[in-house]
């Protein structure tokens, strides 16, 4: 994934407040990149305009290569990059399986309950498939979540500060669940912290206050 | 207010009053049912099966138009930066009463209306209107124009008073948009993850606007189909007769209504968890996003339902000041003031609509405010049931109750009678349009002001209250646009003594005085829309000097 940034800045129409200028990263397959950065810099709204998301406000330049194609022109559904929220965002309509089932891509009934199953397997939760997510616990629900994004086949995968909500003991319990299923995907992933603890690869981080200063 | 049995005590001071006087309404209507001969010749009514078939057509029909047409819209414009001009849109459609939009439609589309008179004769070959009922046509198909037109806005504002909590709208819009990370349409989206949501929390906005649609009389009589008329018309004239015996009759049709009305809204249930199976049949089709246009359908579709709305007002406009006005001609060949001046001379039913609006909207708001403060959860459900009454009950059944109380206490033909029927109607609004606001409100607010060391007056007068100011206004607007739009109450406990600009409209519809008609039905919307531009004022957020501050 190469992501490439003229500009972002966000606000209203008659004032524009810039966040970022002038930015390329590329993030290798498997690879997990790191961005630090201080809360309200605008780390979110960066993995916004990657994914697409029509934030009020926000304005983007910004280039986006998928596998060799360019995808900042695609609407969100077409981009195929997985985001992952700071909070869970399971649907509280659907029951554990009716959330990783959305997610798998159509086909047949059965290989779609298939890959709903050995997610389930992989996550342990087969005895909870049918609950309604709210009965399960905050770091229950952000494995499901992520089961949920990578079922949906991403090219490419965003994080942005999926730990900070949980409690300190099942941060690390998670983040290492999260990076095995990263690499073992082979999937570009871009992570956006304010948390040096959340760092998965010392040679890949990139510091948000620098990148400023360095433009400013 | 720290001990529960203080709260208990309150709560029951503000429940009693109103649970006793619904409660004691419903106990004078029931015996109607043991009336066999009532149900006898309601039965041997000519033509008591056609009623019956055109309240139910047209009062489902223009549900499921409203209710689809509300969902459609809702998908079209929700995540869309046109979603809040729409909701700015709202309030003066929602401040027309039904009967003023039925009398400005029946302008619009009458043989001599604006609609034939814009094609005649150049397309039509019309030089006279001609001789075919276009408004109270036989299929009731204008009544449920009418109705959709006007429902469609107060669905659209209900979803809007859900979607702008921080705990349900806020967050569905995120999960939307997970929804479209993970590679579903905007549209998919909204209808698999916002809408399965947002439709349940609908439930009691869309059964008013049934039992609405099947009850309605006044708005019935002006734009509704003569022969046969709906149930509820034939129902109000039964009532309206002096004789006691065709009254028990139109009791008995009261009750019919109410049972057309129960078997409705089980099937709508029964219709909303059928489409959300089909809403939620996980296929795993992604669907297509179109390419995001500025002019989408949806967008112009609301365009045509406010220029609608902009028509009806103008034609009522208009009308009110025509004087000689031939056929084809799009504008009078003269005005005339002859209509507002004897508006002006019985100014009285003005005053008296704002006074009963002002009066039953604020006693509303202070009582629907107290209670969502003080009564435990469990009470608010359990007395809500019995406060929506109003809203699903017929008309024409739990009027006549009131109507009989009021008798007993020496209060018909009173303002204080009338206050207490108005009141009883525009409760259940006050509480549908505060209660998403109020019970969203961020308690550790309220957490914060106790540890500051602050009383809980203070919390409330310096903290909840000026945050919840806009929606406490236009809740007021509400509540006052409900009570200005009341017919029947009006009617019986006023007894022709208390008259308002409702009651003018109405009555005078059936006469030929079309200009007098138009400018009553003119003042019915603009007393509320100048309530709604009251509240948009009074509950305007904060200005900040330096916004960069």
């Amino acid at each position: 994934m190469k992501i490439e940034v003229k500009q972002l800045s966000v606000g209203t129409d008659s004032e524009q407040r810039m966040l970022l200028q002038g930015f390329d990263l590329t993030c290798a397959p498997g690879s997990i990149t790191t961005l630090m950065g201080p809360s309200g810099c605008g780390k979110s709204s960066l993995l916004a305009a990657i994914a697409g998301l029509p934030i009020t406000g926000l304005q983007a330049d910004i280039q986006v290569e998928l596998a060799g194609k360019r995808v900042e022109h695609l609407p969100t559904s077409q981009r195929r990059i997985g985001l992952l929220f700071q909070d869970d965002l399971l649907f509280a309509h659907m029951s554990v399986r009716e959330n990783l089932l959305f997610a798998v891509p159509p086909g047949s009934k059965d290989e779609r309950t298939e890959k709903v199953d050995a997610a389930l397997k992989d996550l342990g939760f087969e005895a909870m498939a049918d609950r309604n997510p709210l009965t399960l616990s905050g770091g229950q629900r952000a494995r499901v979540s992520l089961m949920r994004t990578l079922l949906a086949q991403p090219q490419a995968l965003l994080l942005d500060e999926p730990f900070s909500k949980l409690d300190v003991a099942l941060r690390e319990q998670f983040r290492q669940f999260v990076f095995a299923h990263v690499r073992r995907l082979q999937l570009p992933t871009l992570l956006v912290t304010h948390d040096a603890a959340d760092i998965a690869d010392g040679t890949r981080v990139i510091d948000w206050s620098a990148l400023v200063s360095a433009h400013a | 207010m720290k001990s529960p049995y203080l709260l208990q005590i309150s709560s029951a001071l503000l429940a009693a009053p109103i649970a006793l006087l619904l409660i004691a309404a419903c106990a004078t209507i029931l015996p109607a049912i043991g009336q066999f001969d009532a149900w006898n010749a309601l039965w041997e009514a000519p033509g008591l099966l056609r009623a019956v078939g055109m309240t139910l057509w047209t009062g489902l029909a223009s549900t499921l138009l409203a209710w689809w047409l509300t969902a459609w819209l809702l998908s079209q414009a929700f995540g869309r930066p046109w979603w809040h001009k729409l909701v700015r849109s709202l309030p003066p459609l929602l401040a027309t009463p039904h009967a003023a939009f039925a009398v400005g439609l029946v302008f619009l589309i009458a043989p001599s209306g604006w609609f034939l008179r814009s094609m005649s004769p150049w397309l039509t070959g019309y030089s006279a209107p001609p001789q075919i009922a276009t408004s109270q046509d036989a299929y009731g198909l204008g009544l449920i124009a009418m109705l959709v037109f006007k429902e469609v806005p107060f669905l659209l504002w209900a979803a809007a008073t859900q979607l702008q909590r921080d705990d349900t709208g806020a967050r569905w819009q995120r999960e939307a948009w997970a929804a479209q990370t993970l590679g579903y349409s905007r549209q998919r989206a909204f209808w698999q993850v916002l809408w399965p949501q947002l439709s349940k929390r609908l439930l009691w906005p869309l059964l008013a606007v049934l039992a609405y649609g099947l009850t309605v009389v006044d708005a019935a009589l002006i734009a509704g189909p003569g022969s046969p008329a709906t149930l509820s018309v034939r129902a109000w004239q039964w009532l309206q007769d002096s004789d006691e015996a065709t009254n028990t009759v139109g009791a008995a049709a009261g009750w019919l209504l109410t049972a057309l009305v129960a078997a409705s809204a089980a099937l709508l249930v029964l219709q909303e968890k059928f489409s959300k199976h089909l809403w939620l049949g996980f296929n795993g089709q992604r669907g297509k996003d179109t390419e995001l246009r500025t002019w989408s359908v949806g967008r112009i579709a609301w365009g045509a339902v406010l220029l609608l709305y902009a028509a009806v007002l103008l034609a009522l406009g208009v009308g009110s000041v025509a004087g000689i006005w031939p056929f084809p001609a799009l504008l009078p060949q003269s005005l005339s003031w002859e209509a507002w001046s004897s508006v002006m001379g019985s100014s009285a039913s003005v005053w008296m609509t704002l006074a009963i609006a002002a009066s039953s909207s604020g006693i509303a708001l202070i009582w629907a405010v107290a209670w969502l403060e003080l009564s435990p959860p469990s009470w608010d459900a359990a007395l809500r049931k019995l406060l929506y009454l109003p809203l699903l009950l017929p008309g024409v059944l739990w009027v006549v109750g009131i109507h009989r109380l009021a008798l007993a206490g020496g209060l018909t033909g009173t303002w204080l009678g009338v206050l207490l029927a108005h009141l009883l109607a525009v409760l259940p609004y006050t509480l549908i349009a505060l209660s998403p606001a109020y019970q969203g409100f961020d308690a550790r607010y309220a957490h914060i002001s106790a540890a500051l060391g602050k009383s809980r007056w203070t919390y409330l007068s310096q903290v909840k209250w000026p945050l919840l100011r806009t929606s406490l206004w236009s809740t007021a607007a509400v509540g006052f646009a409900v009570s200005v739009a009341q017919f029947l109450p009006t009617l019986y406990i006023g007894e022709g003594r208390i008259v308002t600009v409702t009651t003018e409209a109405v009555t005078l519809s059936s006469g030929g005085q079309r200009s007098l008609v138009a400018a009553f039905a003119w003042l019915q919307w603009l007393l509320p829309a100048m309530a709604f531009a009251l509240a948009a004022w009074l509950g305007k957020p904060r200005r900040w000097l330096n916004s960069k501050a």
